[in-house]
């Protein structure tokens, strides 16, 4: 290997100050994760229900056309904010959407701990918070695709095919339902990826921890409402609590009979407490004590 | 002065690692001296502001290192010690990467990365994946992200650490050119006393958290006592106890060499005299060259 064939020059521009200091990190994230194996094929099929409730959307403006599937006298379906929740709160989306997470948010912080790569992004002018924006924004990113990108769609498509804006006009609120609840569930993932990721540096732990956590909270509820019969065991799982808190935003009745405020507590509960965690393991510097 | 700080404390819990240390290094390639556990890499995250003083104060380029910590990394490139990568990533990537996190434009960072790939030597490896690189490699490679944004200082924590003699030797090559042609400062902390010796005009050596000595390598090496190399045929033990009764300090090697330093204004005609008083002979006797080795010895206390 040849030293200093070509000679040292300095850099003759001028450093930027960036708005967003933290988007490299994201951008990098975002671009790592798509170089994943299979990962095209889970996004893809996370996209999936979207695509199925887009149909739906087109079949309910054009039920004429579709006169030969249904029974006379009878609705095939009607698009409303029911329709919008049952979409946002599917047990499929959901369990894709941890999937997604075991790809894109596993190695966010436990590669960095893994490679002590910390060391390398705080010797940048870069803030801690910068660091956490970064990772938490690809997250954001994955999760708003299959979540409020989806929501929008779905509005602008059946306004779209109605022709008018009678549905924008009986539900108002529904624009900032699906804003509220996208940035809701992408906000409490994104700090329970995160958590995960901080608590151990293999990347394939944190994997099991993520997809394991969420099926064992909803196993734990069927194995105690089954002994028990207690609606309150729903309060343990995680996919439950989602979609109670889901039902809520959109208005809709809670598929359990207890107040969704609970599920919306323990929910943010767990985001403050990860949060604390998180800062707390991530320091720039390993300290021997 | 780039780098000054004034009685600064810090402490990890019960464990003192600064206690009031007190420096003012000049311009130019810097080396910071100390056994393991002296305060060296306590002293290097501080001036980085990745840790903060419990008190005293200081500056780096003028900068305030409590308070302008992101103003100070943005003039400031850092080499650590341990091995440290982004997997998934190759070498152009990565340094452009940092490059753009320290602030440079996306298209200028891509620009700078291959430029200075190039000059550390990886320009053909640059598009292999990290995890394939060798140790020698991956030193390059820290050096390489540590002047992708042209820093006005560099902050190299064992920069030779697990390199084989040659890689040793072009790493060195490199930190020379970077400090002494190319308008950087270079602060260099390592326990390897030749690197210091042989990239560094000005040292600073600490001990268990406290300033030991500083000043330029050339004075310091105007040690206040001559060096004589000693071999004897017969017992030493009494020649020695002779020679330490007149102040002498004596260091005895593994294969019997003694290293007699003599105070400033003895007389090396003591040491005959003492040998022909114990009934032994003098085989070797060479006046020796003082090393830094010597005086990072005298300065931390070890024989």
């Amino acid at each position: 290997m040849t030293v200093k064939e070509k000679g040292y020059s300095h850099w003759k521009g001028e450093f930027e100050e960036k708005r967003f200091p933290w988007w490299p990190i994201t951008r990098y994230g975002i671009k790592l994760t798509f170089k994943r194996k299979f990962f095209k094929m889970f996004f893809f099929m996370t996209l999936v229900p979207a695509f199925v409730y887009l149909v739906g959307i087109y079949i309910s403006e054009r039920i004429e056309d579709f006169n030969f599937m249904i029974r006379e006298g009878t609705e095939l379906f009607s698009v409303n904010p029911a329709y919008f929740k049952n979409y946002m709160t599917n047990e499929f989306l959901l369990f894709m959407i941890v999937m997604i997470m075991v790809f894109c948010g596993a190695g966010l912080i436990s590669d960095d701990l893994k490679y002590n790569s910390l060391q390398l992004y705080f010797s940048r002018p870069l803030k801690k918070g910068h660091y956490f924006l970064g990772k938490a924004s690809v997250i954001v990113f994955f999760l708003f695709m299959v979540t409020l990108v989806p929501g929008i769609v779905f509005i602008f498509m059946k306004l779209i095919f109605s022709g008018n804006f009678k549905f924008i006009q009986q539900y108002p609120w529904l624009i900032v339902s699906i804003f509220i609840y996208s940035v809701f569930i992408t906000g409490f993932f994104a700090f329970y990826v995160m958590l995960l990721s901080s608590l151990n540096k293999n990347r394939r732990y944190v994997a099991v921890l993520i997809f394991g956590l969420y099926l064992f909270t909803d196993i734990l509820f069927g194995i105690f409402y089954g002994i028990f019969r207690s609606k309150y065991f729903s309060l343990i799982s995680i996919k439950v609590n989602l979609q109670q808190v889901g039902a809520a935003f959109f208005k809709q009745k809670t598929s359990y009979d207890i107040s969704w405020l609970y599920s919306f507590i323990i929910l943010i509960l767990i985001s403050i407490v990860s949060m604390l965690v998180i800062k707390k393991k991530v320091t720039s510097v390993e300290i021997i004590k | 002065m780039s780098i000054e700080i004034k009685n600064i404390h810090f402490s990890y819990g019960q464990v003192k690692a600064l206690d009031g240390v007190d420096i003012s290094l000049p311009k130019g390639a810097i080396g910071l001296l100390g056994p393991n556990g002296a305060g060296k890499s306590t002293l290097l995250r501080i001036l980085l502001g990745f840790l903060t003083p419990d008190s005293g104060e200081g500056s780096v380029l003028g900068y305030d290192i409590r308070t302008q910590q992101d103003v100070i990394r943005k003039y400031v490139g850092y080499m650590p010690e341990n091995d440290c990568l982004l997997p998934g990533m190759d070498a152009v990537t990565f340094t452009s990467y940092l490059g753009e996190l320290s602030g440079m434009p996306r298209q200028e960072a891509m620009k700078r990365a291959h430029e200075v790939l190039f000059y550390v030597g990886l320009e053909e490896s640059r598009y292999r994946m990290l995890e394939t690189y060798s140790a020698g490699m991956k030193q390059r490679l820290k050096l390489a992200q540590s002047i992708v944004h042209d820093p006005k200082l560099i902050f190299l924590d064992e920069p030779t650490s697990g390199l084989d003699p040659q890689g040793r030797t072009e790493i060195l090559n490199l930190i020379l050119d970077i400090s002494s042609k190319k308008d950087i400062q270079v602060l260099i902390s390592s326990h390897i006393l030749s690197d210091i010796e042989s990239a560094c005009s000005f040292v600073v050596i600490l001990n268990k958290g406290k300033l030991a000595s500083e000043g330029k390598i050339s004075d310091l090496k105007q040690i206040d006592y001559s060096l004589y190399e000693v071999r004897l045929k017969g017992e030493a033990g009494g020649f020695i106890n002779k020679l330490k009764e007149l102040n002498y300090r004596i260091e005895q090697t593994a294969d019997g060499l003694l290293k007699v330093y003599l105070p400033q204004h003895a007389d090396s005609q003591d040491m005959f005299k003492a040998a022909l008083d114990e009934k032994v002979q003098i085989r070797h006797f060479v006046k020796s060259e003082t090393s830094l080795e010597d005086r990072f010895a005298q300065a931390v206390g070890v024989d």
